[in-house]
């Protein structure tokens, strides 16, 4: 029976993995060890209910939600304890001599400096394409309340990226 | 993405975040062995407690994921009263149909349709309706949370937009008797009014730090939904009294435990935390220019809007401090090489937001320390406008000097 429950399950989540640690890397702002929690996390959690969440349309789509809510829990977690009763930084991620350049630096300063909620609504709407409704959805909120969020998150991305976001536009 | 919400900057970030996202190379092997394991524990742990299962099995998912306490504990519709002697994380759920009650009971008296209520133990706690006072179907949320008292997000939530990015037609603020600040803004779904739609907010934060946003729409505001009315259906003094109404603060004290809206600082490092890189970028511009406005102190970025009688120009400039570790260089191609190894690229474009006739000139200096200093200025005065005169007035040459100077080394 055991078996059955988990068939497939490899497969999934070795084709979805890297997909769900960038997106992790985003929401997280750049944090990789934060994000590889996140993802082992999410993958867990889907794996435990493999045998129902298979046959959805969608498990693709579905593990990236679990993933974005694993996020907002971790955040609401460790938010008052890290940043809020002791006011100190957050932990940095650790730079990539091979891999960082200022432009990417750049984009991730200005995801972390959006807050959790916020950061999520733009990492669904723009990296995983997803629809206002399709967001709210996952966010078990109104589409009202996304868009409102993805307004101001957006206005604060122009702010801190000004005119220098359409570089990463370039081949 | 819907043609409505269809912007340049939007697919610029969209492709930015490709770029960045894409860059992150994951060890799958960890990942989904990690992932494996981690499930089991969960397994493990509830078989532990296999005697509360039946009280605790799942409801699908969304039941899992609900947010858990600090503690590790969930409350639930069942939980007892609040009573005043309960901490907030104590207290129990209030749900999104009690929201909705509270709101309905607020607002003057109307029709309401297509109610919908997200409780306390969702990641955005809400409650909206579309109301019609009798002049039109018009919508209106009211969402909760809570921001760390004295934080630059509790002080942001009740800041007025800048203009320059966020159209507006007004927007006050004001504290309030009990110390609670806040900002009354009458804009507009679209900060580049694509479409008129009117979105007039109030957001209200108390001193410890319970934060009330409420939205109001000339609009159904479903998606598609036409205009309905001239204006959202509250007055601004409206919108004050049910921001500032007691019962929205009991039922953010019922959100459990701490906000979502942690306060995270960048994960990069700006250049010189609070130095004012507008009072710089100042300092640096030829004679003869006036400045009509500037931005707020933000670290690492600022702007100026300049009038030399000829038309407003917007000129910002992104400054980044070296990160340790990390190579500077060039990854577009640099138009000419300092001696030093420094970079720099010069280019003019016609801007991002597709208003016709925008011209943008910009020059990227990049240090070998990997610091980087991008200035561009337009020549409107926002970037979301009509141009004001058919170039900036800076030139290439005078924006290089800016950029080049040895002011905006960071100062350690």
């Amino acid at each position: 029976m055991r078996q059955s429950r988990t068939e497939g399950y490899p497969e999934f989540a070795a084709a979805r993995a890297g997909h769900l640690y960038r997106s992790a890397c985003l929401l997280t702002g750049g944090d990789t060890h934060l994000a590889e929690d996140l993802v082992q996390e999410a993958l867990g959690r889907v794996y435990l209910r493999w045998g129902r969440i298979s046959r959805l349309d969608n498990p693709a789509g579905y593990v990236q939600t679990v993933l974005t809510r694993t996020f907002l829990a971790h955040q609401r977690r460790h938010s008052s304890r890290r940043e809020r009763a002791t006011d100190v930084l957050p932990e940095l991620p650790a730079p990539d001599p091979a891999g960082d350049t200022p432009l990417r630096l750049t984009l991730l300063e200005a995801l972390g400096r959006l807050s959790a909620k916020d950061r999520a609504v733009v990492v669904l709407r723009y990296w995983e394409d997803r629809s206002i409704e399709e967001t709210a959805a996952a966010l078990n909120t109104s589409s009202a309340a996304v868009r409102t969020r993805c307004v101001r998150a957006l206005a604060r991305l122009r702010l801190f990226l000004g005119d220098t976001v359409g570089e990463y536009a370039a081949p | 993405m819907p043609p409505e919400d269809h912007d340049h900057f939007e697919d610029h970030l969209a492709a930015a975040l490709r770029h960045t996202g894409g860059a992150f190379e994951a060890d799958r092997h960890t990942l989904v062995t990690g992932g494996e394991a981690h499930g089991r524990r969960i397994r493990r742990r509830r078989a532990a407690v296999a005697g509360c299962a039946a009280g605790v099995a799942l409801v699908g998912l969304g039941a899992a994921l609900l947010p858990a306490s600090a503690g590790g504990e969930q409350r639930s519709v069942a939980a007892p009263p609040v009573t005043p002697s309960l901490s907030p994380s104590q207290r129990p759920v209030v749900t999104g149909d009690d929201l909705v009650r509270t709101l309905k009971k607020l607002l003057p008296g109307g029709r309401f349709s297509h109610e919908e209520g997200r409780g306390t133990n969702s990641p955005m706690p809400l409650a909206q309706v579309v109301y019609d006072d009798g002049k039109g179907e018009a919508a209106v949320a009211v969402s909760l949370d809570r921001v760390a008292p004295g934080s630059q997000r509790a002080a942001q939530a009740t800041e007025c937009p800048d203009k320059v990015y966020v159209p507006y037609d007004a927007c006050t603020r004001s504290t309030l008797s009990d110390g609670s600040r806040l900002m009354i803004m009458q804009g507009y779904e679209y900060p580049d009014r694509r479409v008129d739609t009117k979105m007039w907010t109030a957001d209200l934060v108390t001193r410890s730090g319970q934060h009330i946003s409420v939205q109001e729409w000339n609009a159904a505001a479903e998606k598609d939904a036409p205009i309905t009315r001239d204006r959202p259906p509250l007055s601004p003094a409206r919108l004050k009294a049910l921001a500032g109404a007691r019962e929205w603060r009991a039922a953010v004290d019922a959100i459990p435990v701490d906000p979502f809206a942690a306060v995270v600082e960048p994960a990069g490092t700006p250049v010189a935390s609070g130095r004012p890189v507008s009072g710089t970028l100042v300092s640096l511009l030829p004679k003869g220019l006036r400045v009509a406005s500037k931005s707020a102190a933000d670290p690492g970025f600022g702007y100026l809007v300049l009038d030399d009688s000829r038309g407003a120009s917007l000129v910002q400039v992104n400054v980044q401090k070296p990160v340790p570790g990390v190579k500077g260089g060039a990854s577009v191609p640099a138009t000419r090489t300092l001696p030093d190894g420094t970079t720099v690229d010069m280019r003019q474009s016609d801007g991002d937001k597709g208003v016709e006739g925008t011209v943008v000139r910009t020059v990227d200096v990049r240090r070998p320390d990997g610091s980087r200093v991008v200035i561009s200025a337009f020549n409107s005065g926002t970037q979301h406008t009509s141009p004001t005169r058919p170039l900036p007035p800076l030139t290439m040459r005078q924006l290089e000097a800016i950029a080049t100077s040895p002011k905006w080394r960071p100062v350690g």
